[in-house]
């Protein structure tokens, strides 16, 4: 059974990358490239991953060209959205709780700036999903869009989300996923 | 040849050296690495030097140029690895600053004698840049109490200087140098995401006694004692880093094109570019020291420049490469780092839009 890109972000969203990536159809025959990402579970017992990092692992595989890893870029882009949705509101959260000069952060222009072209970047990726999803340029645009909003919602964390497990350790790991299942333009 | 021309050949060679032990640093590893004796002692002033070196590496601590240039070059090795350097850093440029003559003796004998790592203690926790609403105090007993984040060598520096208050006025924040260890001080190291030669941690006062000779900038006037007088050193500190950043996304370009030599790209001219730009500021910042724009102009474009670098790197590239080429994944995640080191993008941009000089 194939997921809606729908339920792809809402798993994202809710349950985090490695549940979200178990719904995209993901396996080690359909990756694009020499290293496939894929959730750990999925991994055959004896096989050795280049890396596993939360539940997700990256395994060298043998290249597949075809619709079919189209469809699960379109499909992981849909789970991306999601955990970018919940970057979001961990900068919101992260904003609200702290002062610049006396004021809250989350009311500075810069800042309100920077969380308005998150959400419009995001919302305008959803609809090149539902319009262009089977379009394998319109998809590694929509991945590399995300990795620049998410980036941005990173930034607003400062340094703490740069040490300790913070906002961008998930970030990269998002972005080294995406990169598994998107061919270089 | 001019010397800045020299030291920044002298830097390239350096910067040979120290790109086989990129992978070991970012795996948490301490290798011995001798070229970081000699960056080490090309980063201390001529005076305190333990061995003799080229004439063009006393360019380094005389002008701005000279340590941007050479800054780009070093990190273009591998900018993980530079940090790792025993370096006075930004604890030397605080102490040249705002310290006096005995005061510089005595933090430079210590370099010479212990060679320890140093630190810069001014973000703290709950305050990120706004430095004027530290907490961290200096009580009239001369105790220091509070604490500092995201500190370079936090945990494993030897000696460092701290910012403090004494009283309620940005003018009371005054700097301070601490010894590690100490009674009541605790440092912690992070877990860095990225660029872990640097070593980012936290560090807790807890009623650290200290020396009255300790407190910098008595000598001063009170305008120049503390914060205020400092700002230079942060002008020069933060091309310092968009240099880092440049010299970052330089070896991510030189990688990308040794994989695809038949590639002649825009991003090779617009990195060129952006080194033309840094060289510009620090000149600049040579001319005039209290100019806080041109530094932020640097820095901004420089570590924004160096994140774009990073993702051409990986659109240029077949799927899945940065699993099959560990240093170029490093660096993808190290040229993030640069973003929080001496002011936030946000902070730059405030910085440059407030200033209102068309050049």
């Amino acid at each position: 059974m194939r997921h809606t890109i729908a339920e792809c972000e809402r798993a994202g969203h809710d349950d985090g990358l490695s549940v979200g990536l178990a719904l995209t159809g993901a396996a080690l025959d359909n990756a694009p490239g020499r290293v496939a990402a894929v959730p750990s579970a999925a991994v055959p017992l004896g096989t050795v991953a280049l890396r596993t990092e939360q539940g997700v692992s990256f395994v060298r595989t043998e290249p597949f060209a075809g619709p079919e890893s189209t469809a699960v870029a379109a499909r992981l882009a849909g789970v991306r959205l999601g955990l970018t949705r919940r970057l979001a509101r961990r900068a919101v959260e992260h904003l609200s709780a702290r002062t610049v000069g006396g004021e809250p952060t989350i009311g500075k222009q810069l800042v309100q700036s920077a969380l308005a072209d998150a959400h419009v970047a995001t919302e305008a990726a959803r609809r090149a999903l539902s319009v262009a999803g089977d379009c394998p340029d319109a998809v590694r645009d929509v991945h590399e869009r995300l990795t620049t909003v998410d980036w941005e919602l990173a930034k607003l964390l400062g340094a703490s989300g740069f040490v300790d497990g913070g906002a961008m350790f998930d970030v990269h790991l998002s972005r080294l996923t995406a990169s598994c299942w998107v061919g270089a333009s | 040849m001019t010397s800045v021309d020299e030291l920044q050949g002298l830097a390239a060679e350096l910067a040979a050296e120290l790109r086989p032990h990129a992978l070991a640093v970012d795996a948490g590893l301490l290798p011995d690495i001798p070229a970081l004796d000699v960056i080490r002692d090309i980063a201390t002033p001529p005076e305190f030097r333990a061995t003799d070196l080229p004439k063009c590496a006393e360019t380094y601590t005389e002008t701005c140029l000279a340590r941007t240039a050479a800054n780009i070059e070093l990190s273009r090795g591998d900018a993980g690895v530079l940090n790792l350097c025993r370096a006075p850093s930004l604890a030397g440029l605080a102490v040249d600053a705002l310290g006096s003559p005995s005061q510089q003796e005595a933090f430079y004998r210590v370099l010479a004698d212990e060679r320890p790592w140093t630190f810069f203690g001014m973000t703290e926790p709950d305050c990120g840049s706004d430095a004027t609403a530290m907490k961290t105090r200096l009580d009239k007993d001369f105790r220091l109490h509070g604490g500092k984040k995201y500190v370079a060598n936090a945990a494993r520096g030897g000696i460092g200087v701290v910012f403090a208050r004494t009283g309620p006025t940005p003018l009371s924040i005054r700097a301070v140098v601490v010894r590690n260890p100490s009674p009541g001080y605790t440092g912690r190291a992070l877990t860095m995401f990225g660029l872990r030669g640097a070593a980012l941690g936290e560090m807790t006062f807890d009623g650290v006694e200290l020396d009255r000779e300790a407190l910098l900038g008595a000598h001063l006037p009170a305008s120049q004692r503390g914060l205020w007088g400092a700002a230079r050193t942060f002008n020069v500190m933060r091309l310092q880093i968009g240099a880092q950043a440049l010299g970052v996304a330089l070896a991510i370009s030189d990688y990308v094109h040794t994989l695809r030599p038949q590639w002649k790209t825009l991003m090779t001219s617009r990195l060129e570019a952006a080194r033309e730009l840094l060289l510009d500021c620090a000149h600049d910042v040579d001319n005039n020291p209290d100019d806080r724009r041109a530094p932020s102009i640097g820095k901004l474009h420089a570590t924004n420049l160096a994140v774009e670098t990073a993702r051409w790197a990986e659109s240029a590239l077949e799927p899945g490469a940065l699993l099959d080429h560990p240093l170029l994944e490093k660096w993808c995640r190290d040229v993030h780092a640069f973003e929080f080191m001496d002011g936030t993008s946000t902070v730059q941009r405030l910085t440059i839009g407030t200033g209102h000089d068309d050049n």
